[in-house]
């Protein structure tokens, strides 16, 4: 189960690594602990992107897979062509690569269209509704197909 | 780790005896131990000691009964120090060689210790040591009856040989390697018992199943065979898996603990195993699988913080191994990469990790003890019976010991009893500080892998622990470290955490201002109304709770009452604490272009011009803007400028009456009233008003001060809207943002800060200088001061020369310009008019003068009066120049407040030279002397060459170049000083020499006439210096004021010869029509020798001619030779006399008379003139030039 979803904006300049949007599936009290689960994966990404694989496959690889095991979460990662990042923590122990690369992909897709609202300003939190409605969807999307 | 006892966390080593000659035992036992691998020695002083260490205690195996726990305690301890592989029995070889009573003893020695040593299977070796060098005093039967009676190899039976050095080394070293051998032999024969035991399932129970397993891995590192060991440990874990479930053994908290203890050593030592090994990321795996099989066996609910300890010690000990073989561990990055599969991240491999997830499950233990502590508040009754409770004989195990006598009975415990047990151990300790060193480690590992997001969290943590022990100032700094990053990400709902301890910890400490600057700033925080939702589920959300609306509304009305704005209604925070603020004790709070409290106030400053006249007012728009959530109502805004005196207040209406009580000081400044001077959230307050200033330069605004309450006052820095940096954490917000102006073009433009002019110059300079300067000439450029409303106090004239191509006014190349100190261009003297004498007194102080640059002081000139100087500036080479002349000035006499008054003229002159000198020599008319140096081809510098002692004609001309006229006063040419004054002679020709002078005007020329007369045959004659001296004209002014200038030019060197022969051709200076004239061609030969000439004539047209056409003829030495023809002209005009040439053979150099030489003017009848004389002069010039 996906437990957080987070976009985090890229550095460019003093524009740091900001949370554009952060959303927490839980109905316990873990919502400040999944704030910092997110930022602490930022080093993760940062280490992923300074010492990329060598690979073939990997070069243009947007999913970063596994940032990281906490005590009860697994940290996903995904970075997108223009450095914003997504994570996601999940408390599911074992989760199929291909699924959790559908889920940001899915992820991805309403990213785009959320920022591609006219009425957006690029920078600034993501404080669509709508967007806010696809994100829970695709959470819980996710949810079904990896307990199925 | 450290908690571990040494057996378990080093290898084990070997272990043999000595016994008999204790004298030899330290020197044998210091070399096996410095041994590889190390041999550890128990040293027996005498044979009897034997059966008391080796004693074996008879075991009831076989019995039906399952044994009582899974491992022993003093097992591996037992084999470590007190069982040995081998008995090494040393016999001094006088007691094997002496009488019968020592060689019985030395019998019953050894066959006590075979009977000891058989029932353990210890190796036997026997150490004979040599008393004496020689080994010839051994009884060889001796020694064979001894072997026989040990029953031991032959290479067991060793020699030691203690007295020579050399004997001595080799005698330890086949000590040490048979004992090494015996050794390995001794261990694998006992864990290929225990194996076979194993192999035969010679068990009944799977404990005793584990425990072979655990003897035969433990036996295997004893040899040093690491692989057979990790086999067995592993397979070891394995039953022990199998047992958690399906054991009854014992209650089951117990149970429990005792599996996990064991596996707690099973992992240490296969872990241990595999990062020994270099296998890290097998042992990584390894224990990531350990834990996820381990993590959920938190066992009964009355004890989970057993298992969180369990797990917590899991992972520190994990992270000590991992860091310890860290050094040798290849690259982290490598590893990773190396990976196959995904499984497994970065952190994963790092100590850090580790010692962050021991920290949280500590953490996690401290919780959970808390809660079963305070559910057990009877525990105190039950303390007298866990006195006694002690680690039984099995690790894992605890039982009472109950004390009969010496004998001590192991008792079992319930699982009640065991619950209070741990319960009362585990209150003696703190764990915080035990979190804090966790946490540290992992901080400090993670900044040193620059992972400043990671050890944040942790550093965060560390926070959170002292501030539960109530270490303020520790979390306090900490905090203050961690929130940079935060803030610098915006990170909101981390810094709302992170601010809610700093804002305790202020309050606690009773830090005022930091107390106010925290609140301020999580008040201002961007948590919205909408997203009040997301925070719902904060617990852990630090001391201030979850960040919402109310909580900002709520921190802000806090402060308000704090600061004495807000009267208190029923919140009253500083009652609690320390916190106060009075009149000894005010509270000025700085914001500045940096800081984080931006949000709660912004201020903006725009002038709305940039450039004002001094005196003349202009508007100033100040705004102010603030996140906080509830409008606050400012009492006074104070506006500080880099100008004093323009600084000014605006006070709110209502408060007005209060502020004018204050000190007389404020009196004197400006002070505005404002209506309402209320700030609401995200609304900028815009307050326009008037301002001017006298004094030029820059006006800024440097502060504002924004008064709140009766001693809080917070000072920002004025901000340009053109250049404000965006507020921060609230740029990421979708807020609406407005300009700070009403005029949206200021907002985009407006500066803090304007620039007043200077005040007019109501003075006229005047620069007076018209046309070109003239090079020599000193040129005078008058200047003028008039006063034109300003009087002109401490005036200072500055002057500049410049270059106008730049490159300055003196020329690099300084062979060229080694005269006047290379400047082409001088500033002389500065001649002022009239004051000269005035102002000698007063500013004798400035009057420099220097090549290109000149001060001067200029006295005081009245309004309407008139000062002038003149500038006095000569020009060496012609160049153009650009003057510059400033005057600065005071308009008021002694009021050091005015400003001084700058004007500024220039003006470009051309440097001209004014005259062209020119010269040229010529040779008599009609007389050519044959110079030999001219036969030659010429050569590049071939100088002019003049016979010697004829008169020659030097012609000199002067040419105005300039479109300026000049007089010239006099020509004349002056003789080198350097050359001797009788070499030549040269004197003024009888042309026209004016008396007065000649004027010049523009592209005239001058010309004047020289006789040039060689004396001397010297080579090279110098002529001398043609020397001009001129003034530019004065028209109608009085000549005297312009300076005579000397040009100079110098003449070439000429070459002096005698030449050997000259022509001379005489005829009349005109014919006349058929007029028959005779004419001479007279060679003279001033040789010694004679000359040879062949002679040629050719005919003309226009002359009928008679005499030779060509021959020979001879000249006599030192005479001369005439040819005469007589000629009739044919035709009128000027014609061109019949040609003739010579040839000296002697010379061979040939001549021919030039064509104007030989041209002639006819008439065509006898011309008329007016008189006799006047023909005569005038045929006679002709004739001269």
């Amino acid at each position: 189960m996906i437990v957080c979803v987070a976009i985090v904006g890229h550095q460019v300049g003093n524009l740091a690594n900001n949370p554009l949007y952060i959303q927490s599936f839980t109905d316990g009290d873990d919502a400040l602990k999944l704030h910092h689960v997110v930022h602490c994966s930022l080093d993760v990404v940062d280490e992923r992107v300074n010492n990329p694989k060598k690979s073939g496959p990997m070069l243009n690889e947007t999913y970063l897979g596994l940032l990281y095991p906490t005590e009860n979460y697994k940290v996903y990662g995904y970075l997108t062509n223009t450095k914003v990042k997504f994570i996601s923590v999940t408390t599911d122990l074992d989760v199929k690569d291909a699924d959790v690369r559908n889920f940001f992909r899915k992820f991805h897709a309403a990213y785009v269209d959320a920022v591609s609202n006219p009425f957006h300003v690029p920078g600034k939190k993501i404080t669509s509704k709508t967007f806010a409605e696809r994100i829970s969807t695709i959470v819980k999307a996710f949810g079904l197909s990896s307990a199925g | 780790m450290e908690e571990y006892p040494e057996e378990l966390r080093t290898p084990p080593v070997a272990l043999v005896s000595l016994v008999g000659c204790p004298e030899h035992h330290q020197a044998i036992s210091g070399y096996l131990h410095s041994q590889q691998p190390p041999i550890n020695v128990l040293a027996l002083p005498d044979f009897s000691k034997v059966p008391v260490v080796l004693s074996k205690k008879v075991k009831d195996s076989g019995s039906g009964d399952p044994p009582s726990g899974i491992l022993k305690r003093d097992w591996l301890l037992k084999h470590r120090t007190k069982v040995p592989a081998l008995m090494a029995a040393l016999f001094s070889s006088l007691d094997i060689s002496g009488d019968p009573t020592q060689w019985l003893q030395v019998c019953s020695d050894l066959e006590n210790l075979k009977a000891a040593i058989r029932p353990r299977n210890v190796k036997l070796v026997l150490v004979v040591v040599l008393q004496s060098t020689s080994a010839d005093d051994i009884n060889e039967d001796r020694m064979i009856a001894l072997k026989k009676r040990a029953e031991v190899d032959s290479k067991y039976l060793l020699m030691y040989t203690p007295n020579d050095v050399s004997e001595l080394k080799l005698s330890l070293n086949r000590l040490g390697n048979a004992f090494s051998e015996l050794a390995s032999v001794h261990y694998r024969e006992e864990g290929r018992r225990i194996r076979t035991k194993v192999e035969k399932r010679g068990y009944n129970f799977p404990e005793l199943h584990m425990r072979y397993c655990f003897k035969v891995a433990i036996y295997a590192e004893f040899r040093r065979d690491w692989n057979e060991a990790l086999k067995f440990y592993e397979e070891a874990y394995r039953i022990l898996r199998e047992i958690v479930g399906t054991s009854t053994r014992l209650p089951p908290i117990q149970r429990l603990v005792e599996i996990k203890s064991v596996a707690e050593q099973l992992q240490f030592k296969i872990s241990t195993l595999l990062l020994h090994g270099g296998k890290v990321m097998e042992a990584v795996q390894w224990f990531c699988q350990y834990n996820v099989a381990y993590k959920r066996l938190v066992g009964a609910p009355q004890v989970p913080y057993l298992h969180w300890e369990w797990m917590s010690r899991q992972f520190l000990v994990f992270a000590e191994l991992l860091e310890t073989s860290s050094a040798t561990m290849q690259s982290i990055s490598s590893l990773v990469v190396g990976g196959t599969d995904r499984t497994l991240t970065e952190w994963e491999f790092r100590p850090a990790y580790y010692y962050q997830l021991a920290a949280n499950y500590l953490k996690k233990k401290q919780s959970s003890l808390e809660i079963s502590l305070s559910m057990t508040d009877n525990s105190s009754e039950a303390d007298s019976s866990i006195d006694s409770v002690v680690p039984s004989i099995y690790v894992g195990q605890f039982a009472r010991s109950l004390g009969q006598g010496d004998e001590l009975f192991m008792h079992p415990l319930t699982d009640e009893q065991y619950v209070q047990y741990t319960l009362a151990e585990r209150k003696r300790f703190q764990d915080s500080y035990e979190i804090i060193a966790l946490l540290k480690k992992a901080y400090e590992s993670y900044s040193s892998l620059k992972a400043q997001r990671m050890s944040s969290t942790c550093g965060l943590k560390i926070a959170k622990e002292y501030f539960s022990l109530d270490d303020y100032a520790n979390t306090k700094q900490l905090c203050d470290g961690i929130i940079t990053l935060y803030r610098q990400e915006g990170w909101v709902a981390l810094i709302w955490e992170v601010l809610g301890y700093l804002k305790e910890c202020s309050r606690k400490l009773g830090a005022v201002k930091s107390f106010i600057e925290y609140s301020l700033e999580m008040a201002a925080l961007p948590v919205h109304p909408d997203t009040n939702i997301t925070f719902l589920g904060f617990v852990e959300s630090g001391p201030t709770g979850p960040p919402s609306l109310q909580q900002r509304e709520h921190i802000q009305k806090e402060v308000m009452e704090l600061i004495g704005k807000d009267s208190g209604d029923g919140l009253s925070v500083e009652k609690s604490t320390d916190l106060r603020l009075s009149e000894k004790n005010p509270l000025n709070l700085e914001i500045d272009f940096v800081s984080p409290l931006r949000t709660v106030l912004l201020a903006s400053v725009a002038f709305h011009e940039q450039m004002i006249k001094p005196g003349v007012s202009t508007l100033i728009t100040l705004s102010l803007l603030s996140q906080l959530p509830l409008s606050i109502e400012i009492d006074q805004i104070d506006l500080q400028f880099n100008q004093s005196h323009c600084n000014f207040s605006i006070t709110n209406k209502e408060k007005y009456a209060s502020t004018t009580m204050f000190s007389s000081v404020e009196q004197s400044q400006r002070m505005e009233i404002a209506s309402s001077l209320i700030l609401t959230t995200n609304r900028w307050l815009r307050l326009t008003y008037e301002i001017k200033s006298e004094q030029s330069g820059k006006l800024e605004c440097v502060l504002i001060i924004v008064k709140l309450g009766p001693h809080f006052s917070i000072i920002c820095r004025a901000e340009s809207p053109a250049s404000m940096a965006d507020l921060p954490l609230w740029k990421f917000e979708d807020r609406a943002e407005t300009f700070p102006t009403k005029d949206p073009a200021l907002a985009l433009t407006g500066q803090k800060g304007t620039q007043i002019e200077e005040p007019e110059p109501l003075v006229d300079l005047a620069l007076g200088a018209t046309g070109p300067a003239l090079v020599g000439e000193s040129f005078m450029v008058p200047v003028t001061v008039m006063a034109k409303g300003h009087d002109v106090y401490s005036g200072e004239l500055k002057i500049n020369l410049v270059d106008v191509r730049g490159g300055g006014l003196f020329s690099p190349r300084e062979t060229e310009a080694s005269f006047l100190d290379g400047h082409h261009v001088e500033l002389l003297s500065i001649a002022g008019a009239e004051w000269e004498d005035k102002s000698q007194g007063s500013d004798s102080n400035i009057n420099r003068i220097q090549q290109s640059f000149g001060l001067i002081s200029v006295p005081t000139v009245k309004n309407g009066e008139t000062w002038s100087c003149e500038l006095e500036i000569k020009w060496h080479r012609p160049k153009p120049i650009m003057l510059f002349v400033s005057l600065g000035y005071f308009s008021q006499e002694s009021d050091p407040t005015s400003q001084k008054i700058n004007i500024h003229k220039s003006l470009q002159i051309e440097g001209k030279i004014a005259v062209m000198i020119n010269h040229r020599i010529m040779l008599p008319f009609r007389q050519d002397p044959l110079l030999l140096s001219m036969v030659k081809p010429p050569e590049a510098d071939q100088l002019v060459s003049l016979p010697l002692g004829e008169s020659n004609v030097l012609i000199v001309s002067a040419r105005n170049c300039t479109e300026v006229p000049i007089r010239v006063e006099s020509l004349s040419i002056e003789t080198d000083s350097s050359s001797p004054s009788t070499s030549c002679c040269i004197k003024p020709g009888s042309g026209p020499g004016s008396p007065g002078f000649t004027l010049l005007v523009a592209e005239e020329e001058f010309k004047k006439i020289f006789t040039v007369k060689a004396e001397v045959d010297s080579t090279p004659l110098s002529l001398g210096i043609v020397c001009l001296r001129w003034r530019r004209d004065p028209g109608s002014h009085d000549p005297s004021t312009r300076t005579i200038v000397t040009t100079k030019h110098k003449l070439p060197d000429v070459n002096v010869e005698v030449p050997p022969l000259i022509v001379s051709l005489v005829c009349p200076p005109y014919a006349v029509l058929g007029d028959p004239f005779t004419y001479f061609v007279k060679i003279q030969n001033q040789t010694p020798l004679l000359q040879e000439l062949k002679v040629s004539l050719s005919d003309s047209q226009s002359f009928l001619m008679s005499g030779t056409h060509s021959g020979t003829v001879f000249v006599l030495p030192k005479s001369e030779h005439i040819m005469s023809y007589k000629v009739i002209p044919l035709s009128s005009g000027t014609q061109q006399l019949p040609k003739y040439s010579f040839t000296s053979t002697r010379y061979s150099a040939g001549f021919q008379p030039s064509v104007a030489a030989s041209t002639i003017f006819v008439f065509p009848s006898e011309p008329r003139f007016k008189g006799v004389n006047d023909r005569g002069k005038n045929l006679e010039s002709v004739a001269t030039i």
